[in-house]
């Protein structure tokens, strides 16, 4: 079988801006430099270094990493955002990241619009959004409050519909920057059930996340970033070793020096 | 309940002010000028529209470009879809004052359609444009502010030229001014004018110009953008 995903040794470099370079009138000839000429005269940064990684079918991958380390630069290649500035990636299927689950909500909207709002930003049909909102609805238990704006929900509520509708139908590739799972005590089950065969439908996952405990649940293979670069990849439980023995260590040095 | 006619309210408030102020002040009857006024300001409003909407259109889609999914030619037709949308319904007043002035709409007001098709390609390929760059460089859109200020009052919009197509000391602002040829071929057909020559050349090479252009900046940056905005 192919694989899902294949990054084939991408990196992403960016120039770095100065306040003055975003102003058109300081310039005016510097954008057709920029265009053909001066991409050295730049500072660069190295957002992604040399990445190289593969996601078989059923695979599930945990991005393991400090903060800045890279993962939801990782996640937003993966997703087809950001283009690599070198190397090549690869996908097949439906790669589809699930990061804000209720982007485009209108709040001066009903319910039920944003239903179809979200439905169509998703990717979905009309027919295909139609046939989906008994099931939401059950799921959300928003019957009655469905035909009122978006603004009378309480939180709760909006979350629930939000998951409802992101999570209809599974990708061939899911990627999440962080679980989602908040809401009340109630909610939270059913919610943490909900995604879970969310995430069972779904081809293949990548997960960026900070909650070990949770990516042993979820995924089978790891891989560690730092600074953008993959400094380690293989099991998970091995990944989340390293990782730990790494940032322990890290920190241990960090004392050692202030002594 | 008004609702979405609540859009009318602005320029027909102006259209009436202006009309019987310069009815006053001028000795153009108001049949004449009326009628161009409207046209002209509802046409404006779609021209403006498109251009001002285009330079931070990248920027006030931004959670969308991050979350992926959506194209940034999927993010500039919502744009310019609502723009048109807008237009649509001040249309309303345009039909309204044909009526009251009992004008007759001849056959060749059909070729205001076709005017009104070359607009929308228009602002497809500006909003593209103009969205790259203004992600880009951030005092785009106060430049196209400030432009667009002074373009509505140097096009005959509120004023009626001199002869058409060239008139006397304001033969400059409409030989030179893209704004007038883009306006007059959806106004001229409307008042049973004939389109100059010179408008469907100007508007024919801006448009073929602006695609060629866009398509070839759109192709080399377009990845970029997510980075800028």
């Amino acid at each position: 079988m192919k694989s899902l995903i294949e990054v084939d040794c991408c990196s992403l470099s960016v120039p770095v801006f100065q306040p003055n370079d975003r102003q058109l009138m300081t310039n005016p000839l510097q954008f057709i430099a920029d265009l053909y000429l001066s991409r050295t005269q730049r500072g660069v940064v190295n957002l992604l270094d040399d990445i190289s990684l593969k996601l078989e079918p059923g695979e599930r991958l945990g991005v393991i990493g400090a903060n800045g380390a890279g993962k939801s630069t990782l996640l937003r290649l993966l997703a087809g955002i950001y283009a690599p500035t070198l190397g090549v990636l690869r996908t097949r299927g439906v790669v589809k990241g699930l990061f804000d689950i209720s982007l485009g909500m209108n709040p001066e909207a009903t319910g039920l619009e944003n239903v179809y709002i979200r439905g169509l930003q998703m990717g979905y049909r009309l027919n295909e959004i139609r046939t989906m909102i008994p099931e939401i609805l059950e799921f959300s238990e928003l019957e009655e409050a469905i035909e009122r704006p978006l603004n009378t929900f309480s939180t709760g509520m909006r979350l629930r519909l939000a998951v409802a509708v992101s999570t209809m139908k599974a990708p061939d590739v899911l990627l999440l920057d962080e679980w989602i799972g908040t809401g009340d005590s109630s909610f939270r089950d059913k919610l943490r059930e909900r995604m879970h065969n969310f995430v069972d439908e779904s081809g293949g996952l990548v997960i960026a996340s900070h909650d070990a405990p949770l990516m042993r649940t979820l995924c089978t293979q790891g891989v560690v970033l730092e600074a953008g670069r993959i400094v380690f990849q293989g099991d998970l439980e091995e990944s989340l070793d390293f990782y730990q023995q790494k940032v322990v260590k890290g920190k241990r040095s960090v004392g050692a020096r202030l002594l | 309940m008004i609702g979405p006619v609540w859009v009318l309210v602005g320029p027909t408030l102006f259209i009436l002010t202006l009309g019987l102020l310069f009815g006053e002040v001028s000795n153009s009857s108001s049949d004449v000028f009326i009628p161009h006024l409207t046209i002209g300001l509802i046409t404006w409003t779609l021209i403006s529209g498109f251009v001002t909407g285009s330079t931070t259109v990248f920027q006030r889609n931004r959670a969308q470009i991050m979350h992926g999914g959506m194209s940034l030619l999927n993010i500039a037709a919502v744009d310019v879809i609502r723009t048109i949308i807008h237009f649509l319904h001040q249309i309303i007043i345009v039909i309204v004052v044909f009526v009251i002035y009992d004008l007759n709409v001849a056959l060749n007001a059909l070729v205001a359609l076709i005017g009104l098709m070359v607009l929308v390609i228009n602002g497809v390929w500006l909003t593209l444009f103009f969205g790259m760059v203004g992600a880009r460089y951030r005092d785009l859109s106060e430049i196209v502010t400030a432009v667009m200020r002074i373009a509505f009052l140097a096009t005959p919009i509120i004023w009626l030229p001199a002869e058409r197509g060239a008139g006397g000391i304001m033969g400059a602002f409409l030989t030179y001014n893209p704004f007038y040829h883009y306006l007059d071929i959806v106004r001229a057909p409307l008042l049973g004018h004939v389109v100059t020559l010179m408008s469907v050349q100007v508007v024919g090479g801006i448009t073929i110009t602006g695609i060629v252009v866009t398509y070839l900046f759109y192709r080399r940056l377009h990845f970029r953008v997510p980075l800028w905005v």
